[in-house]
């Protein structure tokens, strides 16, 4: 308000549009202890800019030893010499907070972060030792899960007795010959493929999605016209996606009725699941579950 | 927290101080000024001038009148921290590459690099601590490291001994008034330089940073290894914090090799240890460059960090490392409360 007032009317405005003067700067104090400070000034385009700045002052007053006193007195010299108090602009700033929270876990919280953030480089680089059972980065025979999870190949090469359905059939024969590489799911280098072959399609198969299974879906019956990018929207909606892969047949290009859909989050994946499971799509009714089978 | 910048410097930071009351910080760089900071709001105070060559030391005395600085011109000079004038100029062989002032700031030493067949020498001047006073020209004391140069010096308590890290990765602890080596111990790996050698409040005890990636805590009277930090790149600078039992670590991979590696893989922050337990307990980033000097105010209330990409990064410590204790810690207190 008092803003408005301190400005001239409107129909003198035209006539103070000199464009060489400027406006004065102006002061306002705000209710609530703030300032604002509206200013003009030319930029490089000699365009006129309003700069306005809303300036809140807080006055610390702190005691110090008597020498720190006198020091803060002293006249500034060399570079700074006549500059008035005060950090000047051009050699001082304020830098971004950082959070900075000792702790004897550090290291821990530190790692788990970092593993999760380069997840899909890290694998690559260190995929010396894995682990047939979580992929993990230790022998078979260590592995956390042994008792709890069944090995990853077992899936698709022993035909899975895990609720994989009818969809199994399909699945061996395009992993036999090479559908990994095509279908979507990047570049896996030759001496990954080379260990591979000596097991069955399967495994690479689950390799593949046991590696985020944690919040992969699996969606069947899915119409044999739909793309990935469909897919992609429907899933879209409940959180990041981070991978849409869509079995297709080699030979005529078409869907083969199943994908995955990997989100970043499990929470999201498991709204999608809920949501979409007997979602009509299509023709079809789409059945979602989890890509991970029961333990 | 959060970090005030100060950008100073045009070229990579090599040494920061802050005087004993922690009110000013005084940095020094390769580009031949200091500068002279106020550290509780980032205010610069003033520069100094004179230097021909990249700096690589600087020193205040206790009662914040006297600046030492040591540079690559081959010269140590002492200025008026008030004015900001050059009041005395000493003439060396060779680089300086340490200087240091005693606990009272009547002695100052200031450790040459060994070129051009010149062997690299410790050397400790009379101080006059008085800005109008004549300084001396005449070296009190002259230490020659003949088998590897001592690359920083500090002084022990009671300006008793002369303790002195080595390009081979050895502690030297020299007799101040003699000059006398009393001993040589190999705290780090043969052939890892010692890049910096900060002293506890008391001088009894001082800590090392080193190529190998260590910094140790060592004793001053007998040099016998108290506690290490070990961490995964080599090691710039270490201080220690007072009021709260921890060190703090800077470093990254050397300048040269920056280019090579991402500022994410370069580990350039400071790193916070703990100096009784030696666990690593925290980290700040911020610098993108490797951390080629840290300094903690005199009073624990902040720490200052120097890089080789030209800024200063002043800290103030806030909550969160105020209040952290270890279990044991904790339950000590208690204990004694109840009491």
């Amino acid at each position: 308000m008092s803003k408005l007032a301190s400005r001239p009317d409107w129909a003198d405005d035209e006539e103070f549009d000199d464009p060489s003067a400027l406006p004065p700067q102006q002061v306002t104090t705000n209710k609530d202890g703030t300032k604002t400070v509206v200013s003009y000034r030319f930029n490089d385009d000699g365009k006129r800019v309003k700069t306005t700045q809303r300036i809140r002052t807080t006055v610390v007053k702190e005691t110090v030893n008597p020498r720190v006193a006198e020091r803060r007195a002293w006249p500034k010299f060399g570079l700074e010499k006549g500059h008035p108090a005060g950090p000047s602009f051009d050699t001082t700033s304020v830098g971004e907070n950082i959070i900075f929270r000792p702790s004897v876990t550090w290291k821990k919280d530190g790692k788990e972060e970092q593993t999760k953030k380069d997840d899909p480089k890290e694998k690559l680089k260190n995929m010396k030792v894995k682990c047939r059972i979580c992929d993990g980065e230790h022998f078979t025979a260590r592995c956390p899960f042994k008792d709890t999870m069944a090995p990853m190949g077992e899936d698709g090469a022993a035909g899975g007795g895990a609720g994989a359905g009818g969809m199994n059939g399909d699945d061996a024969p395009e992993d036999k010959a090479g559908g990994l590489g095509t279908g979507g799911g990047g570049y896996v280098p030759p001496h990954l493929r080379g260990g591979a072959k000596a097991a069955s399609g399967g495994e690479r198969m689950g390799g593949k999605y046991e590696r985020d299974d944690l919040a992969t879906l699996r969606v069947t019956n899915v119409s044999e016209f739909a793309e990935e990018n469909d897919l992609r929207e429907i899933f879209e909606r409940f959180g990041r996606v981070t991978r849409v892969f869509l079995a297709k047949d080699r030979e005529t290009g078409r869907a083969k009725g199943f994908a995955f859909i990997s989100f970043a989050d499990r929470t999201d994946a498991a709204k999608a699941c809920e949501k979409i499971d007997g979602y009509g799509y299509g023709h079809l009714i789409l059945r979602v579950e989890f890509a991970k089978r029961a333990t | 927290m959060r970090p005030i910048l100060l950008q100073g410097h045009e070229r990579s930071l090599t040494q920061i101080k802050y005087t004993k009351d922690g009110d000013i910080l005084f940095s020094c760089a390769k580009d031949q000024i200091i500068c002279a900071w106020f550290s509780a709001n980032g205010e610069r105070l003033g520069t100094y001038h004179g230097h021909q060559g990249a700096l690589w030391s600087i020193d205040v005395d206790p009662s914040t009148t006297l600046l030492a600085s040591g540079a690559a011109d081959n010269t140590v000079r002492l200025w008026d921290v008030r004015t900001g004038k050059c009041i005395k100029v000493w003439d060396f062989n060779t680089a300086v590459k340490r200087v240091e002032f005693n606990e009272d700031g009547t002695k100052l030493l200031a450790v040459t690099e060994k070129r051009m067949g010149f062997l690299g020498t410790i050397v400790v001047f009379d101080i006059v601590p008085d800005v109008d006073a004549e300084q001396t020209n005449e070296r009190a004391l002259t230490i020659t490291c003949d088998e590897s140069k001592a690359t920083v010096a500090a002084w022990s308590y009671l300006s008793k001994y002369i303790i002195a890290g080595h390009e081979d990765g050895s502690v030297s602890q020299y007799d101040a008034k003699t000059g006398e080596l009393l001993d040589n111990f190999q705290a780090h790996e043969v052939d890892m330089e010692i890049k910096d050698i900060q002293m506890s409040p008391d001088r009894t005890y001082f800590i090392t940073a080193s190529k190998d990636k260590f910094a140790k805590l060592l004793s001053a009277r007998d040099l016998s290894p108290l506690k290490q930090y070990a961490t995964e790149t080599s090691l710039n600078s270490a201080a220690l914090t007072p009021k709260k039992p921890f060190v703090v670590l800077g470093g990254g991979q050397a300048a040269m090799d920056v280019t090579k590696t991402s500022s994410r893989q370069g580990k350039f922050e400071a790193r916070f240890y703990h100096k009784i337990f030696e666990d690593e307990i925290g980290r700040v980033k911020g610098h993108f460059g490797p951390l080629n000097t840290v300094a903690v105010d005199p009073l624990g209330r902040g720490y200052a960090s120097g890089g080789e990409d030209g800024y200063v990064r002043v800290h103030h410590f806030e909550g969160a490392y105020w209040g952290f204790q270890y279990e044991v810690e904790r339950e000590k207190g208690e204990e004694s409360a109840d009491l």
